[in-house]
């Protein structure tokens, strides 16, 4: 063998392997998902909702909130016009919200002059406390909307600038205390998709470092943390969850809590987080563990790859794929769980809305003698609808990141 | 031998697998014989179609995503890519069995090592539970597991590597087949194993006069155990030939290249040689000879023309135009 | 046999421990709530309210109270005493309670664990028909659903509109049904979803293929090899399954007005009767641990490799 000729074949089988593209984990993963319809629909319907969930204030809802016990109880599904502010229990001038909003602005108006013409310093704080409160008290939107935060606030006045007076028609008819159907799942979509999202974060959050720690020192420490998440298992956490929200719904535990700036929702979030970490952080320590022995961490290790670049490039894309599909599958099953409380009356509390609690209106309305179907089935359509493309989507990334595991579908 | 009439014809059997992107052609035209009491080698890179081409004589290729193109299985005058389920279970196990790559799977961990043994007999010999066990044992004891009747009741987990093997060796002759479809069935073991495993299958095959087809990627090992080997490359058989021809004079480059890339101890000087290049995506083949792109003799024709297999001189066939040539010449 | 009594002890120690846990934590929640429990909505006479408090031995220091109420259960089993339902102590209110909570739960597992684990099998031995699809639609269907809005419109139909089932009532196989149906139907989706993967999963092991190569017709091949396997994972789940039920009777046992535990613990919970409540998360506890102790010796004894710990 002359080397001449030896090394020609090196150079041709350096030229060859330069040929061969890597393709990242990432970017195979998405080719493969980009090809999965079911899960490209799903995605695109939850980015959808999400955008859509974000932007309801925008939208040219009716009122979610505003009663009209005298005509509008269970409407069905209609086109009729509905003015904002036109219903006459509200007393709006002119009978729009725009007319109300100009009359209140103009009073507020004269009340800033009056601050500004009087001198004496004690009654000018005693009219600026006073304008304040009128604002906060009997400003228009407070009948038309419940508790808004200052963006949703900017973005209501947005849409009265944009839309005037204009709604649309109740398509989703109306409940029993004549609410608006349609706006009230829009709104029912915030609170439902933050419990859902927050909580699965809060999860993921105590999970991950819980089963990654476990996995990562292994040996006592591991068997400890997993002892403690077993023994937790056996736990009937609903049950202990009913338990502490009742007694977080105590009035003086109420108060307290209160007093700290944590509301009900909060609570809820906190809570729930706290009962789904068990299985992802099993799921992590198992992933953590079977990488720590795994052949191209110990190649990472010996080419002198660092330790901090090892868990970046090597560790964390590799968990992430399976916290991932756990995360679709947490999300449905918090949202759920939030249905379950609403309906047992532990959950939202009006006049807050999520779509457990307009199921559980829903369902009460539910009655043999008239079929209000409307009450229960667009609720129950978009809340089966969101876990329903939870759940493709879930499906799809997961034969995504694990091609041997496609016949799983 | 050569003279008996053979066991088992395979002729021009084509397989395809559905993918995503294409059609892939895993086996193009592949035809050989297997006469009783040989044991023939089916040498090829990992992808080379030499597993698909006997699960496909067996029926046990997944459709889909995979399809018999054409071809003829011919075993006791019947063409078994014909026969429908019932008369393959008839075959599969009682005529010719199979043993495969992987002791550690291939052995259903949930059960214990006797049922699996007893399942077969019971099934295809009908014996009964005491007789199949007694069969059982005594297949047991044949391929040198000691205390076999207490081992009945242990399950694979509690088998080393080696000993699995045997287990599945056991259990693929306790019908007596005639034939042995071993699909690499020593790539997994340690090599102080291999030879025991290669030993046992030698033996048990003098003993029984049993054919044994062994696929395997290992020239090493054709050497230990065949007569005749096929060699195969994309799908197709490129060279047939008796082993000692085939070591002594390659007609074909591949095969060449594969023995220039085992180590060699007589040469102390010797450099191995790789085969340079990539196995062909079987989805996507180039025209012409389909080793042409490594192939260090390809001459222009090689690209238009896909050569057949030409019988030589003495029952041999190779698949290259420049072999022939160099033949005719 | 020593393995399996070990295993057992130590389960045990370990139910107690948690057990443990979990009364401490409940006690410290519950005392922690400013007032008694009979302070509130009514005034209530001193020398009642002195009489009550004995009772409950609410004039007890803490700790003390902490104490006695662990000697009672750990010694006499003794739950202590309702706060709203006068007369009742939470023993008898478990007494009443468990045998229908039980019997709804039971049936519902039983539905749930043959349906889902037959539509399994049948979508994975037949994948991609027409069969496969219908029934993992229909499982995606039942998971996505809400327990008490599938409830609500079983009533509608079956109740009112086919009148096929009773209105109410428990004790008959017919008025048990029904709810059963509704609580186990999405256990049973979720189950027919993973026996569907582990089957798929299976199918696709080295020893299938052996099995086949062997000439075992399919049927076998399919009950005998890869069925086992492929419950594995559906044995796993049944530990969080029991706990699924039980959480879902709690809605149905409202819907459908059966006077079981689930109906008394969520009357307990809102109408802050704290003994009660907790009476039944220990309850509850011993029940889930029991279950997955139950579980864990299923799996031990289909699956060989496995350890009991």
């Amino acid at each position: 063998m002359n080397t001449e000729a030896n090394r020609e074949t090196l150079e041709r089988i350096l030229v060859e392997s330069r040929n061969i593209h890597g393709v990242s984990l990432w970017q195979d993963a998405w080719n493969r998902l980009r090809r999965n319809p079911a899960a490209m629909i799903s995605l695109t319907c939850l980015v959808l909702l999400a955008v859509l969930a974000i932007l309801t204030p925008l939208l040219p809802l009716q009122s979610p909130i505003d009663k009209d016990l005298n005509e509008r109880r269970f409407l069905p599904p209609n086109l009729g016009t509905v003015v904002m502010g036109g219903r006459p229990g509200l007393k709006f001038a002119d009978g729009t919200l725009t007319g109300e909003l100009d009359r209140f602005n103009a009073e507020i108006a004269d009340l800033a002059i009056q601050l500004q013409s009087t001198s004496d310093p004690q009654q000018r704080q005693a009219l600026a406390a006073g304008i304040a409160a009128r604002i906060d008290i009997e400003h228009p939107f407070n009948q038309m909307w419940n508790e808004l935060g200052p963006v949703s606030w900017w973005m209501c006045q947005t849409r009265v600038a944009l839309f005037g007076n204009y709604a649309i028609p109740s398509l989703f008819g109306t409940d029993k205390l004549g609410r608006d159907l349609l706006a009230r799942v829009f709104w029912g979509a915030r609170v439902s998709l933050i419990v859902g999202i927050v909580a699965t974060l809060v999860s993921l959050i105590i999970g991950v470092s819980w089963g990654a720690i476990a996995g990562y020192f292994g040996g006592m420490i591991d068997a400890a943390m997993m002892r403690i998440v077993d023994m937790l298992y056996s736990i009937p956490f609903i049950f202990v969850v009913i338990f502490l929200v009742t007694f977080l719904g105590e009035d003086s535990v109420k108060k307290k809590l209160d007093s700290i700036g944590i509301d009900q929702i909060t609570i809820f979030y906190m809570v729930i987080g706290a009962i789904y970490w068990l299985t992802m952080s099993r799921v992590v320590r198992g992933q953590v563990l079977s990488l720590r022995s795994e052949q191209f961490i110990e190649s990472a290790r010996t080419v002198g790859a660092s330790p901090m670049r090892i868990v970046f490039r090597h560790l964390v894309p590799n968990v992430l794929g399976v916290v991932i599909v756990y995360l679709t599958l947490t999300i449905p099953s918090v949202m759920l769980f939030e249905a379950f409380l609403s309906f047992l009356g532990l959950g939202v509390s009006p006049p807050d809305v999520s779509w457990g609690l307009l199921l559980n209106d829903g369902v009460e309305a539910l009655s043999i003698i008239k079929v209000f179907w409307w009450v229960v089935v667009f609720p129950g359509g978009a809340l089966a609808a969101t876990l329903f493309a939870l759940n493709f989507l879930g499906d799809g990334i997961r034969d995504a990141l694990d091609p041997r595991m496609k016949n799983r579908d | 031998m050569k003279d008996s009439q053979p066991l088992l014809q395979v002729n021009d059997l084509q397989v395809s697998f559905k993918t995503d992107e294409s059609q892939v052609r895993a086996v193009r035209g592949v035809s050989f014989d297997v006469h009783p009491g040989e044991t023939v080698g089916l040498v090829g890179e990992s992808g080379s179609g030499k597993s698909v081409t006997n699960l496909a004589m067996m029926g046990l290729v997944p459709k889909p995503p995979g399809r018999i193109d054409g071809g003829r299985v011919m075993y006791d005058g019947k063409d078994l890519l014909t026969l429908n389920e019932r008369q393959m279970q008839s075959i599969r196990g009682r005529r010719i069995a199979m043993i495969f790559q992987d002791p550690m799977t291939a052995l259903n961990p949930l059960m214990t090592v006797g049922q699996q043994l007893t399942e077969m007999t019971r099934l295809h010999l009908g014996l009964n539970k005491r007789e199949a066990n007694r069969k059982a044992a005594e297949m047991l004891e044949l391929v040198g597991l000691s205390g076999a009747e207490k081992r009945l009741r242990d399950y694979p987990h509690q088998f080393s590597g080696g000993m699995r093997q045997r287990v599945m060796i056991a259990m693929a002759l306790s019908c007596e087949p005639d034939l042995l479809i071993a699909d690499e069935p020593t790539t997994a073991l340690d090599v102080t194993i291999q030879a025991q495993i290669l030993d046992l299958l030698r033996d048990l095959q003098q003993r029984r006069g049993t054919s044994i087809i062994m696929i395997t990627h290992d020239l090493g090992v054709v050497a230990e155990v065949c007569q005749r080997v096929l060699v195969m490359y994309a799908g197709r058989v490129v060279e047939q030939a008796d082993v000692q021809s085939l070591f002594a004079a390659p007609k074909h480059p591949y095969t060449l290249g594969l023995l220039n890339s085992l180590p060699r101890f007589d040469q102390s000087s010797h450099t191995l040689e790789a085969i340079p290049g990539q196995p062909p995506d079987l989805g996507n083949l180039p025209a012409g000879c389909s080793f042409r792109p490594r192939c260090p003799w390809a001459v222009d024709a090689c690209a238009n023309e896909d050569p057949r297999l030409v019988t030589m001189d003495q029952d041999r066939q190779v698949a290259c135009l420049v072999a022939q040539e160099t033949a005719n010449v | 046999m020593r393995d399996l009594l070990g295993y057992l002890l130590k389960r045990a120690a370990w139910m107690v421990l948690t057990l443990w846990a979990v009364y401490t934590v409940s006690f410290v929640l519950m005392r922690s709530v400013p007032g008694n429990p009979f302070s509130g909505e009514r005034s209530v006479p001193p020398a009642i309210e002195r009489q009550l408090k004995a009772r409950y031995n609410l004039d007890a220091p803490p700790l003390q109270q902490y104490w006695d109420y662990l000697v009672g259960v750990v010694t006499r089993l003794d739950l202590g005493w309702s706060t709203r339902l006068e007369d009742y102590s939470v023993n008898q209110v478990i007494a009443e309670g468990f045998p229908v909570s039980a019997t709804l739960a039971i049936f519902a597992l039983v539905f749930a664990i043959l349906l889902g684990v037959t539509a399994g099998i049948i979508s994975a031995v037949y994948r991609r028909s027409t069969a496969d699809h219908v029934l993992m639609f229909a499982a995606v269907l039942g998971i996505a659903i809400p327990n008490f809005v599938l409830a609500s419109l079983a009533i509608l139909l079956f109740v009112f509109m086919i009148q096929i089932f009773p209105a109410g009532g428990w004790g008959t196989l017919q008025q048990i049904a029904l709810p059963a149906f509704c609580l186990g139907l999405p256990v049973a989706a979720y189950i027919a979803r993973l026996s569907r993967t582990g089957m798929l999963e299976m199918l696709t092991k080295d020893h299938v293929r052996t099995a086949y190569a062997k000439g075992l017709p399919k049927r076998t091949v399919i009950l005998r090899h890869v069925v086992p396997g492929a419950m594995l994972p559906v044995v796993s789940y049944l530990g969080p399954a029991v706990a699924r039920v039980l959480t879902g009777s709690l809605v149905l046992e409202k819907i459908f007005a059966l006077p079981g535990m689930g109906s008394h613990f969520i009357n307990a919970a809102t109408q802050r009767d704290y003994t009660l409540a907790m009476g039944m998360v220990l309850t509850y506890t011993v029940l889930l641990f029991v279950m997955n102790t139950l579980v864990d010796l299923t799996y031990a004894i289909i699956d060989p490799r496995v350890k009991l710990r």
